[in-house]
């Protein structure tokens, strides 16, 4: 990986295209199963001296809204104040329906344009 | 050894090339599917995980440490990040931490414990204005790999919502490797566009953790 110093990285600095390899597909069951991969592997750089995988601000932002990240992470752990809402008390006694005074209204989330912070949509 | 990713493009086609819309018509008939490209993740070059700190004086400090979630593509990033409040809305006392898989967030661990932070202090007027977008930039900067050769150098981040002055930083992992340390600096400050009058320092764990106060001395600054 980085394992060279900067010298000798310069040093072998002939430039190499990115291998390109296109794959057609004629029906969509040849896609792979899982969505982390390509058809007909994933390749996604190669440097010479080694890879890292870099991406900049720009590409990062466009991924943001993709489908992909409207659900969140399965195994996302309920943490109050941080994956939901902090509560003051438990929500749901046995007996009792929910507290009678609802809940209060989130403050300020969608101020500064941000999407909601728990939409889920399938 | 630079290289900025340009997405590798894949698509359903059938032989020639026509109009793509009008194909995945034909193709697809009435069942729509998205863009192939918007079904595929993004693989990271390190994999990361979100740590949450509460400040719950009852508890040890170690056991108000937890692991939100771990990632490694860009993807599963912002599923993430969309689904949890931003640093400016977790309550004061917490922190959050972003390090690479296997990294604690603490001097103690082993890939910490003789690096330092770069350290950002913000006013309380910028917990409003400024805080989220520095964090999320920092995170991005980790995620993409924007210190390119000097990522190696860097473990992870902190951001620490304080009632006094929120912080947010960037830990690296060998407090004497001073190239490299000076350009994870330059990198932050200038992803950040914090003005070139404004100096931020970087600190040596080892000196943090020997200071009785808050401010050990800076062995950098940019």
């Amino acid at each position: 990986m980085s394992g060279l110093s900067p010298n000798e990285k310069k040093m072998s600095g002939s430039a190499t295209n990115i291998p390109i390899r296109r794959v057609v597909l004629n029906d969509p069951s040849a896609m792979p199963a899982d969505y982390s991969t390509t058809p007909g592997g994933t390749l996604f750089s190669t440097t010479p001296g080694g890879t890292r995988i870099i991406y900049d601000r720009a590409f990062l932002m466009q991924c943001r809204n993709s489908p992909l990240t409207k659900s969140p992470p399965p195994n996302l752990p309920r943490i109050p104040g941080v994956t939901c809402p902090e509560e003051k008390a438990a929500p749901q006694e046995n007996g009792h329906g929910r507290p009678p005074a609802p809940q209060k209204p989130p403050q300020n989330k969608n101020e500064n344009g941000d999407e909601p912070q728990f939409e889920m949509d399938i | 050894m630079k290289m900025l990713l340009n997405p590798a493009r894949y698509r359903l086609e059938s032989s020639p090339v026509p109009d793509q819309q009008q194909e995945e018509d034909e193709i697809l008939g009435e069942v729509s599917i998205p863009d192939p490209e918007l079904l595929i993740k993004h693989p990271l070059h390190n994999r990361w995980a979100l740590w949450y700190f509460k400040n719950d004086k009852t508890k040890d400090w170690h056991a108000n440490l937890k692991v939100v979630t771990a990632f490694d593509t860009v993807e599963d990033f912002w599923a993430l990040y969309n689904h949890v409040l931003p640093a400016s809305k977790i309550a004061p006392g917490c922190d959050y931490s972003l390090f690479k898989d296997g990294i604690q967030p603490m001097w103690e661990d082993e890939r910490n414990k003789r690096g330092g932070r770069w350290l950002i202090n913000l006013n309380k007027r910028q917990r409003n204005m400024e805080l989220d977008s520095f964090w999320l930039e920092t995170l991005l900067c980790l995620i993409g790999e924007a210190f390119e050769e000097q990522s190696d150098d860097v473990c992870g981040a902190v951001v620490n919502i304080r009632n006094k002055g929120d912080k947010l930083s960037i830990w690296t992992h060998d407090a004497t490797r001073n190239e490299a340390t000076m350009r994870v600096g330059r990198t932050l400050k200038d992803r950040l566009n914090i003005p070139r009058d404004i100096t931020i320092g970087f600190q040596a764990h080892s000196d943090t953790m020997t200071k009785a106060g808050s401010t050990a001395k800076n062995r950098f600054v940019v």
